[in-house]
Parts: structure tokens; C-alpha cells; sequence
């Protein structure tokens, strides 16, 4: 039956004379595409919305349209570190390095990842949290059976602080092709340039793929303040200096009593 | 540059998408915002204390700061700062009353100098090590505990003394022990000493040092130092020892901006005006306590603090896992 359906889809595409293969096309866009923080920046929210296309030669199959919107943030390298008792007190023991880990993660999907894919499409996509790769630094003290435990450790902890994300059946269907979802990014999110990618997929195969740039900056007074303070930074720590002198010079003036 | 990722900063609670109390203020340094009436509140009480006992309070500010969830560098640093602030307005109420000895000050300053940069050295190299949070806790935990035994003996003994009637016992100035058979000795007319440099060069150094790696001004450990060990006259030790503090926490603040780049300008503005407006109103309260009663309760604060430090040692966390970025944050 598949294949039949197959070939007569491949049949009508060469028919067509079409240069993609691809009978559905994915059309997306971001609300904005670049997010600024500013002194009073608690977080915020950008909307993935978009459009899947069919044309005549799609051929109708039983199995759904599965989406997947990840949004991945500037790599980072990261330590994690594990508390172990010493001498009666709790002192951080273990530590195991990742590389070129992303400061930020959203999986946006329309249902759970196992469900739409197998682990070797999902990881090559990385398409959910337990599918995207965490590589190690190369000198690692950690023996192989506690590695899963740092790994689970470090998705815990970035989950916690809202910077990693797995959210099933969040994305909505305004009709059967326009799709629209809500990705919020918390105040700690780190500042860079971030990919918006969003996947369509139809029974475990990948029909297409749109990637969008989103840049999150400082800007104004908090992208001249942190500068100043990394790339002048004795310019910077003698104004920290003088401003406090003035501080307490000016305290010492107001409210002085003799 | 945020250090230590903790859960969720606690100065942000869920609820700060109410309209009443969204008086968030974004951190450009620590990357997360804060509550600014928070801050403020917590500058403004760590200053009434400092003016009620005439001490810095950063022994209090930089764990009140750590605990709320603002990464401990970012934590030590910006204390550093404030420091500065609330000392500048007493040395120059002090130095009005010609209530310092600058002699005695400069060589304190010199050896501070020395002992706060390989502070800020130490301090960079422990972060590196990811055990900045295990020694700042321990050197709290070993400090306070100290300091805060130490002066609960001393203010209960004042009391039960003068509850007794009995003759008050004072120390001299001109009354000798140890330290005063050390050679390399040199005069300092206000203070009215004639003193080895070995013991002040140490004191100095030592608490320059502590202060540049736990933020702290380290007033609370060099006025008594003075007092017992050098016995410089009670009317010239808070002033001189304020100056000595007023420098070396300026070279620390500059040199930490310059190393590890986690001074905040914006939490410590905030903290300082808070901190200034509080020291006014404690210097007032303490006027109207005695002597061995403010010793008291400041001996029961300080150690309140390091007991807050020894339990989070000794009991077992809850999250054992700690999380930190080591690069790939650029501007």
C-alpha cells in the first residue's frame, strides 16, 4: 500500500517535472527576530507561526503531520559538578565538562518525540531533550556509569531554570495548514544568537525543514555597561571606584550632623 | 559571566508579573534581574547594622546576596564596592573630628594592598577550581564563629562585671605585651605607640586578603586587632581603621573589575544608597544603647551568620549537582 503510494507520488512529481521532490512545503516565520534587554527585561516570548503547503500531488496518508520547532541557543561550555562528602562536609567532588553545549533549548512538538520518529532521525535532528548530544571534553575522571547521572543532572538543573525545555502538544493548529506556537524565554536567558528550526515530519521521515535567526542582546545601558566592563575593564572598575567614593562623599555631605 | 547557576533566582518570584510589584531592575553584570525594592531593603538593613555597631556589614551583605541568588563572584565583588561607599562617609566624618592616624593607616594600607591582590589572585584560581563556594563558606564558618565566640565572652563578662559593681578594668595604652619586644619598631605619634611594623604589616595583609576573597571589609576582625593586640587608643581605631578599609576595598573593587569582571555597577548603586540611608538611621538606634549590649547582639548576629554557613556545610543538599557556564558568553 505504501508503496504504492509511493511510487504514484514519485510518478506525479516526475510527471510534474517538479525540481523538489517534496509534495508538502513549509513556509515559517518568527514575531521577531531579534529580542533586546533592557533594564526592566523579566523574559519574553516569541511566536513561531506558519503555514504547511500542499499541492495537488500530495498524496493523502493516514499518518499525521508531526511538527517540531526547536530553538537552540549559543553554544557554551559547561561544567557540572557533583557534591561529595569530605571530612564530614559536602564539597564538590566529580566534575565532568561539556562542550559546545547550547545556553538554551526549546522543543516545541506536537506530540512526544518517541512518537514521531526513530531515535537515530530525533538525534540527528535533535529533536527532544534526551535525543540532543551533550558532547564530553576529552579528559573526563568521571567512570562511564555515573556519565548518565551528569547528564540527567545538567537537563534537571537547566530545566529548573527554565533554559531547557520540552513542551508536547504545544503547538496549535489554527486550521488544518497554519500552525502557531509560543516560546517563552526566561529573564536568565543568555544572550546571542540563537537558530529557530522547524521540522515537519510524516511517519517517521522528514519532509521538510525552515531555520530562522533570533538574536537575543543587551542593549542601550546594559550592553554599554557589560562591555565596558569586559573590554575596559580598568576604565570600568575605576568608575565603580569613584562612584562609590562619591556616594559616601555625598551621604557624608547630607546628612552630616556637626 | 554569571558563575553559579542556581534554581531560579529567589529574588524572583512567580508572581512578579503582577503589576504592583514590577519593580524588576536587569542586572547587566549577574544577567538576571532583581527586585529592586529587595535589593534596596536588604542594603538598607545590612546599613542600619553597620551604623548601629560601627562595622562595614559586608560580612552580612555578601551571604544575604549569595542566598538570595545572585552568583557569589558577582556576590563578593559588587560587596567590595558598596564597602567603599559606606566607609568614604565615615572617614570623612572622622577625618573632620582629626580622629585618624594616617601613619599608622598608610602602613596598614601598604600591607592590604599587597594581601587584597593575592586575594583577587586566589579568588580567580578557586573559581577556576569551581571550591570558591566551599572556601567562602568555611572561611565564614571558621571567621564569624571566632570573632562572634570570642565577643559574646567579652560583652557577657563586661556585663556581669558591671553588673557586679566591680572596679572597670582598662587597658593602656602604654601597657606592653609580646608584640612590643618585636624589632623593625617605629613611632606613631596620634596613636601615641611605639610599635614593631611586623604585627601591622601582618594585620594588614591578612585582613586585605580575606577581604578581597569573601567581600568583606574585615572591620569587625581589625578593630579589635587593634585595640588588644596593638592597643592603639579606642578614639583613633574606628577611624583609621575605616581608612584603611576605604582603600583597600577601592583597589579590591578595581582589581576584581579588571580580573574576574563581576563587579555590578547597577546592584551596587542600588545597595549603596540603601546602605548610606540605613548606616543614618542605626547610627542613631546605637546612641541610645550601651557599649556591651551592642557587642552582644553584634556577637549573636555574627554568629547567627557562620552557624547559617556551618549548617549548609554539614547538613546534606538537596541538590547535590551544581551547573556552571565556563565560557561561551560574549557581549
Amino acid at each position: 500500500m505504501r508503496g504504492l503510494a509511493g511510487a504514484l507520488f514519485l510518478a506525479v512529481a516526475l510527471l510534474a517535472g517538479a525540481g523538489s521532490a517534496k509534495a508538502e512545503n513549509l513556509i515559517a516565520a518568527l514575531s521577531s527576530d531579534r529580542v533586546k534587554i533592557e533594564s526592566n527585561f523579566t523574559g519574553t516570548e516569541i511566536v513561531v507561526f506558519g503555514e504547511i503547503s500542499r499541492d495537488a500531488a500530495t498524496v493523502a496518508r493516514a499518518d499525521p503531520y508531526d511538527l517540531a520547532i526547536i530553538v537552540t541557543g549559543p553554544p557554551q561550555r559547561v561544567t557540572v559538578r557533583r557534591k561529595g562528602r569530605l571530612l564530614g562536609v559536602w564539597v564538590n567532588r566529580d566534575a565532568e565538562d561539556y562542550r559546545k553545549v547550547p545556553g538554551f533549548y526549546a522543543a516545541h512538538l506536537t506530540r512526544s518525540a518517541v512518537d514521531m520518529a526513530t531515535r537515530v532521525v530525533l538525534e540527528r535532528l535533535q529533536i527532544g531533550l534526551h535525543n540532543i548530544n551533550l558532547p564530553i571534553i576529552g579528559k573526563s575522571n568521571v567512570p562511564f556509569s555515573d556519565r548518565d547521572d551528569f547528564r540527567d543532572a545538567f537537563l534537571r538543573l537547566r530545566i529548573q531554570n527554565a533554559l531547557f525545555a520540552e513542551r508536547v502538544h504545544s503547538i496549535q493548529f489554527l486550521s488544518d495548514n497554519l500552525f502557531r506556537t509560543t516560546i517563552p524565554l526566561p529573564s536568565n536567558v543568555p544572550v546571542g544568537e540563537y537558530k529557530v528550526t522547524t521540522y515537519l515530519l510524516r511517519g517517521g521521515a522528514l519532509l521538510a525543514q525552515q531555520e530562522q535567526k533570533l538574536t537575543i542582546a543587551k542593549t542601550g545601558f546594559e550592553q554599554l555597561t557589560f562591555s565596558l566592563a569586559h573590554r575596559y575593564a580598568p576604565i570600568y572598575g575605576a568608575a565603580a571606584v569613584m562612584l562609590a567614593l562619591l556616594t559616601g562623599w555625598l551621604a557624608g555631605v547630607v546628612f552630616r550632623r556637626d | 559571566m554569571s558563575v553559579f547557576i542556581r534554581t531560579q533566582d529567589a529574588l524572583v518570584p512567580d508572581s512578579f508579573r503582577k503589576p504592583w510589584c514590577r519593580v524588576q531592575i536587569y542586572l547587566p553584570i549577574a544577567e538576571l534581574p532583581v527586585n529592586m525594592f529587595t535589593v534596596f531593603g536588604m542594603g538598607g538593613a545590612v546599613g542600619f547594622l553597620s551604623g548601629l555597631f560601627g562595622i562595614g556589614g559586608g560580612f552580612l551583605l555578601t551571604p544575604l546576596l549569595i542566598f538570595s541568588g545572585i552568583p557569589p563572584a558577582v556576590s563578593v565583588a559588587t560587596v567590595t564596592t558598596q564597602i567603599v561607599a559606606s566607609s568614604a562617609s565615615g572617614v570623612l566624618s572622622y577625618w573632620r573630628r582629626k580622629a585618624i592616624d594616617f601613619k599608622l593607616a598608610g602602613m596598614l594600607l601598604a600591607s592590604g594592598v599587597v594581601g587584597s591582590a593575592l586575594g583577587v589572585w586566589v579568588f580567580d584560581i578557586l573559581r577556576g577550581l569551581g571550591q570558591l563556594d566551599l572556601v567562602i563558606s568555611l572561611s565564614y564558618v571558621t571567621f564569624l564563629g571566632t570573632i562572634g565566640v570570642l565577643m559574646l565572652v567579652e560583652s557577657v563578662r563586661a556585663m556581669s562585671r558591671r553588673r557586679a559593681g566591680g572596679a572597670h578594668h582598662t587597658r593602656l595604652p602604654g601597657k606592653h605585651n609580646w608584640i612590643h619586644g618585636l624589632p623593625l619598631k617605629m613611632r606613631f605619634r596620634q596613636s601615641r605607640l611605639y610599635v614593631s611594623v611586623i604585627p601591622i604589616v601582618f594585620l594588614g595583609s591578612s585582613i586585605g586578603f580575606l577581604g578581597a576573597v569573601l567581600g568583606i571589609g574585615g572591620g569587625f576582625m581589625m578593630v579589635p586587632a587593634l585595640i588588644y593586640i596593638l592597643r592603639v587608643p579606642t578614639n583613633i581605631v574606628i577611624g583609621t581603621s575605616l581608612l584603611q578599609i576605604l582603600v583597600t576595598m577601592a583597589v579590591a573593587t578595581f582589581l576584581h573589575a579588571v580580573s574576574t569582571q563581576s563587579v555590578d555597577i547597577v546592584l551596587a548603586m542600588i545597595l549603596m544608597v540603601g546602605g548610606v540611608i540605613g548606616a543614618q538611621f542605626g547610627a542613631r538606634t546605637g546612641q541610645k544603647l550601651r557599649g556591651d549590649q551592642l557587642r552582644l547582639l553584634l556577637a549573636l548576629l555574627v554568629l547567627a551568620v557562620g552557624m547559617r554557613f556551618a549548617v549548609g556545610l554539614i547538613v546534606q543538599p538537596d541538590e547535590l549537582y551544581s551547573v556552571a557556564v565556563t565560557s561561551g558568553r560574549l557581549p
